[in-house]
């Protein structure tokens, strides 16, 4: 195993050990390490994900917030959130605002994971000092509740019909969309997002259910030949394509 | 290498490969086949008839339908029992075996329960195994091992068996005409389609029946549509894919090879056909006796010739189109026997006339003659008909070793039977037909009473239409539906000619004869869903698909009761036998795993579910068990130890009414409770039933963190959203349980553990003292700590943010190794916890356990106007107490430790049960909690418990907490 | 399956939700005798016909309202729970007497 071993940082990713077993090399991320490659060259694991890849971006930064007034308090800094619900909102910055339900708020950060936006709304909220307290919303600790696993590669919808009970092909379910819904029986979010030509999508859920997931998903994925693959591939079929 | 004595030569055999042998075993004997033959036809080429012996008599039995529609055909592979061998294709090397005889399928040594056959009426086993009662028990093992069908092994090799979700626009369900034309104008309008088929490929009755005098229509017809369809590609086709299941809102079971596909369609059309019915006659069961339709399939799909001598029963132009294909394939025909006295008109019918095939009109078969051992037909007897199921005396009899049955079919409905469609029996086609079909459901072909092939090309093509716009498809004009359906004179009323030696089967899964079902009749059961239950006629595994209308017709006729008032007996999925894999392989098993979890397994921990989630039950050897738990209780109470928590709920509830939520969910009061302190909570349902408890944390005058048990949390989350549905507070709930892993350190080093790796909190007992709660950092991670007592020692709760939890766990370890701190799992802390009295909600409480009962008024706010279920409790508490649950030891060092739900007695009465029991290391004595009688709930008095074997124990009741009485270690 | 329609999430199995129970209003417990508070907190209607029902959607705890036909077992319509409940209740204090009638508690 190459590079830094996950367990001398504070923050670990919810399957280090699963990638650590894959051969992962592993560099410092802010607070915790990511794996950059999973025992393949970026040129394979960049050509595995053009057909069938699975990355964990647990440790990369996200955020939520929920409840009366979260979306007028985010809009004030900065952000722009559309009107439906169920439909994921690009910034600027390239991270996506989730609307889970009118008054929610997942943010996932873009893939270069600085995590900017991400930090200056943590920062930004508190309680206040008015009295009646003006009502902006609550924090909701994501990058704890929930594990981040992106799919990519043309082969993941067809993947997805092993696992999921609802039609999830890119014609039916579009860039932006979001499916609340069960994968492999467990409460999942999954989020329609695109690398150039490349369908993929991100699947948000619950942490604790990660290894179990992790499981699943890579399971599922043998039919089609599916690997997993590190952050530097990824990034690569984000920026290439 | 010979394929077989009956091979024909191209273009017969129309799904099978000559460029490819294949060779298998079949009852010991080598075979040959071609690609594409099943188990059966292959065997049929090489004149081998005899598949299988039947269920009760052990009767030979052959080819029926060559569709995989019948029970005569079940064959063992290796482990696999119960092959349809007329529809799984052969394989290299395939080792088939018949079943359900003892000796050889040759030579059944069971073939004598014919013999007795009248001894064994209908309702048999029900008059003479039941009694005395206890005989079934014996009668049961050889009945079993008699009329078994396949060997199932115990020890079989798991095979991997997936599922997958289909999604279709619309639904085709049938490859035959009907589907195809339904399948190609479906996806005219955009759509997308996906058409099943349960053959190895498409075309159905196109691949085989005789549709004009020359022979040549279907199969130009098929290469037309067939094309069609690999052209378009929004039609998915799967082929040897069965729907065995049709269900609401269009939701199919599909099951193909290893794969069961669930499929959801907005709209569907049932394409299934028709299964051709048999004819009743004596000897109608043995090999040589087939459809007119598993001729003609052995003929045009499979290149083989079905007999040298045939006769045809028929009631309808197919029939002749079954002696045309006979004879072009080489077969003798000696005769067409019409059940009909009118001449049939069809082209067919007067082709054979032209080849002056010899035609009786108005005749039926009396019998077929077998030859030896009964193994195939060597002649049939025909005669006059002179009524409604009545045969002439005089008789001719025809040598032959073939009869083909052409007299009618019946809808393949089983999936509009599923979905509710409603049959009515139409008086001019004689058969049951959809009458009243669900929204968006659509039948065509067959199914439908359509037979005539341009009517059904017609049909199929305004189903797909019509499904199509069903769906939201762009369509165009309305396909035109066809006027004549072509049904009249296709299905013969009668074809039932019952023998006086029996012998003529109506049900050949059963082996059930005309006499069986009219003394079942006459026994009583004269509605046709009794008379099913009572005879078994169609509980079979071809599940009535050759019995059910003849059963009705005999009914009818038996009870004078017009048959056009009468239905079939309702069937249900699945369509064909599902295998255990298909619905239980890859099941999805959700497992929880705690940020520590790989710790725990990296110390020994032995693991155990908690709900989803695993937890370590102790550290150590399995054999060791009962000295880790002891060890890691002493641990605690001497020194120091350390449990993962993080399983317990913790819910945010946030905003201006966190308080007054609080206060309507839970029995205690939270609007004065100081930020910094936390609070028990304890929840009832509306009938005061305690339900879930745990603390509340307050952080903020708008913040609760609120725990909740590791089983209870989802259902709380859920409660307290549909409350706050109704009552609209200005409150958030946020169910955080996965994003906080949680430790309880514990023990009276805990503070010194801690203080090495906390220093951003007073730790002083003044600084933070029992009861409190602080936010702060732990060895650099932000954390929320609270000073609990549930194990009855100082100690700390530590919830930090899940990532961070592995972290934690090593940076508490490392702190504590100076102090010997032990981990210790979820049995030491159930110990622990009972030492000092504290229940488990659901061990020591039930669905019925309302706080005055478990002992905790003290939880109770009673000033408060409402809260869940406290209408409930008040009115039980006024009404006083049945049970009580009290704290208890045993006086007698000796007695055995009683267990839960051991029995709490009063004399001959049962007056509670005890709820947890164990021997305690810190008091060195059995200690418990138990349901009483009110009046045997005080301090001192004794109760009878009956443990284990009967005996009864004496159980006595103490004060609570049974260690440290005045709770002074957990406040140190 | 059938498919349920949520007002959140759109149609889904029927495997993603939770039935609640029919939609009745919480009684003011106060002033209720004990028989009628025993009826609701133990018995359903259980009508023929059209029902108001609560289903929870599992994957997001979204509670909402159905109309179901339990004869035909169709659902006719489904909305939030908003559309029904549009403001806050409020408990008052238990009276003194029996035959004070506080505010509050009905829907």
């Amino acid at each position: 195993m190459a590079g830094l071993d996950p367990a001398v940082k504070l923050r670990r990713s919810f399957v280090y050990r699963t990638l650590q077993s894959l051969g992962a090399d592993f560099q410092p991320w802010r607070d915790a390490s990511v794996a950059m490659t999973l025992g393949g060259s970026v040129e394979s694991e960049t050509a595995a994900g053009r057909k069938l890849g699975l990355v964990d971006l647990s440790p990369l930064p996200r955020t939520g917030f929920k409840g009366t007034g979260t979306v007028e308090w985010l809009t004030e800094q900065g952000l722009r959130i559309g009107a439906d619900s169920n439909m994921a909102y690009r910034q600027e910055d390239g991270s996506l605002a989730a609307r889970l339900a009118p008054t929610e708020i997942f943010l996932i950060d873009s893939l270069a994971g600085e995590g900017r936006l991400v930090d200056r709304l943590n920062a930004a909220w508190s309680w206040g000092t008015e009295k009646p307290r003006r009502l902006v919303g609550y924090p909701t600790p994501r990058a704890d509740s929930h594990c981040w696993f992106m799919l990519t590669g043309e082969h993941t919808p067809q993947m997805f019909t092993k696992i999921c009970g609802i039609d999830l092909r890119p014609h039916k379910f579009q860039q932006g969309q979001i499916a609340q819904t069960s994968v492999a029986r467990n409460g999942t979010i999954v989020i329609r997002d695109y690398l150039g030509a490349l369908p993929a999508y991100h699947l948000l859920t619950d942490s604790a259910s990660a290894d179990y997931m992790w499981m699943c998903l890579t399971d599922a994925m043998q039919e089609f030949a599916g690997r997993a693959i590190g952050w530097s591939a990824l990034k690569r079929l984000a920026g290439s394509s | 290498m010979s394929v077989g004595v009956n091979r024909l030569p191209a273009p017969a055999g129309g799904v099978i490969d000559r460029s490819r042998t294949i060779g298998f075993e079949f009852e010991g004997r080598h075979f040959t086949g071609y690609a594409g033959d099943t188990i059966a036809s292959a065997l049929a080429a090489h004149d081998e008839w005899l598949i299988s012996r039947s269920f009760k008599y052990h009767r030979p039995r052959g080819v029926l339908t060559m569709a995989g529609q019948d029970a005569n055909t079940l064959v063992q592979i290796g482990d696999e029992p119960n092959i349809l061998a007329d529809r799984r294709p052969i394989v290299e090397g395939m080792v088939v075996t018949g079943q359900n005889y003892v000796g050889s399928l040759e030579q059944d040594r069971q073939s004598w329960v014919e013999l007795i056959g009248r001894f064994l009426p209908v309702g048999f086993y029900y008059k003479a195994f039941y009694k005395p009662k206890w005989a079934w028990k014996y009668w049961e093992r050889y009945i079993r091992r008699t009329a078994g069908l396949g060997t199932v092994n115990l020890d079989a090799h798991h095979g991997y068996f997936d599922k997958e979700y289909v999604f279709a626009d619309v639904a085709v369900i049938g490859g035959g005409p009907a589907g195809i034309a339904a399948a190609l104008e479906a996806a005219k309008a955009g759509l997308e389609v996906v058409l099943v088929e349960d053959g190895a490929r498409l075309g159905g009755s196109l691949g085989y029946a005789r549709f004009d005098a020359e022979g040549v229509r279907g199969r130009q017809q098929l290469r037309v549509l067939a094309a069609e369809v690999e052209a378009n590609a929004r039609i998915r086709v799967l082929t040897e894919a069965t729907c065995t299941g049709l269900f609401a809102d269009n939701w199919m079971s599909v099951i193909r090879g290893n794969r069961l596909y669930k499929m959801r369609a907005t709209s569907v059309v049932v394409a299934t056909g028709s299964l051709e019915q048999p004819a009743v006659f004596k000897n109608n069961d043995l090999p040589g006796v087939m459809m007119g339709s598993a001729a003609q399939r052995l003929i045009h799909l499979y290149g083989v010739r079905p007999g040298r001598k045939a006769v045809v029963l028929a009631a309808n132009s197919d029939g002749y189109g079954v002696a045309l294909d006979l004879a072009d394939a080489g077969v003798a025909v000696q005769a067409v026997v019409d059940l009909r006295a009118g001449e049939d008109s069809s082209a067919q019918a007067r082709a054979v006339r032209l080849r002056q095939i010899p035609v009786y009109l108005g005749h039926g078969l009396r019998k077929t003659v077998a030859g030896p051992g009964k193994h195939h037909i060597i002649a049939a007897e025909i005669a006059a008909v002179e009524g409604e199921g009545r045969l002439s005396g005089a008789a001719a009899t025809l040598e032959c070793d073939l009869v083909c049955m052409s007299c009618g079919y019946s809808p393949t409905g089983q999936l509009l039977h599923h979905i509710g469609a409603r049959f009515a029996y139409n008086r001019a086609s004689h058969m049951f037909e959809p009458a009243v079909l669900p929204a968006h459901a659509f039948a065509a072909g067959s199914v439908n009473g359509t037979y005539d092939l341009e009517a059904v090309l017609g049909e199929g093509r305004h189903a797909g239409w019509a499904a199509a716009k069903d769906a939201g498809g762009q369509v165009g004009g309305e396909p035109a539906r066809p006027v004549d359906k072509g049904a009249a004179g296709v299905t013969h009323p009668w074809p039932i000619f019952a023998s006086d030696s029996g012998k003529d089967f109506v049900d050949f899964d059963e082996d059930l004869q005309v006499k069986d079902l009219v003394n079942g009749i006459a026994d009583g059961y004269d509605h046709i869903e009794l008379l099913k239950r009572y005879s078994t006629v169609g509980m079979g595994p071809s599940q009535g698909r050759h019995s059910a209308v003849a059963a009705v017709r005999i009914t009818a006729k038996e009870t004078g009761r017009d048959i056009a008032t009468m239905s079939v007996t309702t069937q249900r999925p699945p369509y064909r036998p599902e295998k255990f894999g298909h619905l239980a392989g890859r099941v999805f098993e959700p497992e929880r795993h705690t940020a520590m979890h790989h710790r725990h397994v990296e110390l020994g921990g032995r693991m155990m579910l908690a709900g989803l989630w695993y937890r370590p039950a102790y550290y150590g050897k399995k054999e060791d068990r009962d000295k880790a738990i002891r060890e890691e209780v002493i641990a605690v109470r001497n020194n120091v130890g350390l449990i993962d928590v993080s399983t317990l709920g913790g819910l945010d509830v946030r905003g201006p009414d966190a308080a007054e939520f609080l206060n309507r969910l839970y029995t205690f009061t939270y609007a004065k409770q100081p930020v910094g302190r936390s609070r028990y909570v304890l929840m009832t349902d509306q009938s005061g039933a305690i339900i879930d408890d745990g603390v509340a944390c307050r952080f903020h005058d708008e913040h609760f963190y609120v725990t909740a048990t590791t089983s209870g949390v989802d259902a709380v989350y859920r409660l307290m959203l549909f409350w706050n549905a109704q009552w609209r507070l200005d409150v958030d709930v946020a169910n955080v349980t996965a994003a906080y892993a949680g430790v309880n350190l514990a023990g009276p080093k805990s503070r010194e553990v801690l203080r090495k790796v906390c220093s951003d909190i007073d730790l002083s007992p003044e600084g933070f003292p029992y009861l409190a709660v602080r936010m702060g950092t732990v060895a650099g991670i932000p954390a929320r700590l609270m000073r609990v007592g549930f194990v009855g020692e100082l100690g700390y709760e530590i919830h930090v943010p899940a990532s961070m939890g592995e972290a934690l766990w090593d940076a508490l370890m490392a702190a504590g190794k100076s102090e010997a701190i032990r981990p210790f799992g979820v049995e030491a802390q159930r110990v622990l916890r009972l030492e000092k009295g504290h229940i488990i909600v659901s061990q020591d409480t039930d669905g019925l356990t309302h706080p005055y009962e478990a002992d905790m008024a003290w939880a109770i706010g009673k000033s408060k106007p409402y809260y869940m279920g406290g209408r409930s409790i008040d009115i039980q508490n006024r009404r006083g107490l049945t049970r009580k649950l009290v704290g208890f030891t045993l006086d007698d060092p000796n007695a055995p430790v009683p267990e839960e739900c051991h029995l709490v007695v009063k004399g001959p009465e049962i007056v509670g049960r005890v709820t947890s029991a164990v021997i305690s290391p810190s008091v060195g004595r059995v200690v418990g909690l138990a349901f009483v009688a009110p009046d045997q709930a005080e301090h001192g008095k004794t109760f009878d418990i009956k443990v284990a074997g009967g005996r009864i124990v004496q159980g006595r009741v103490v004060p609570i907490p049974f260690f440290d009485p005045e709770n002074k270690r957990q406040e140190l | 399956m059938k498919i349920l329609n949520c007002p959140l999430n759109g149609p889904r199995n029927i495997s993603e939700f939770v039935w609640g129970g029919e939609v009745k209003p919480l009684p003011d417990p106060t002033a209720i005798s004990d028989l009628e508070w025993g009826a609701f907190v133990f018995l359903e209607d259980n009508t023929a016909g059209v029902v108001r029902e609560w289903w929870c959607h599992v994957p997001t705890s979204f509670w909402f309202i159905a109309e179901r036909n339990t004869v035909t077992d169709e659902f006719l319509r489904t909305y939030p729970a908003s559309d029904l409940f549009k403001q806050r209740v409020d408990f008052k204090a238990p009276p003194k007497r029996a035959g004070d009638k506080p505010a509050g508690g009905a829907q």
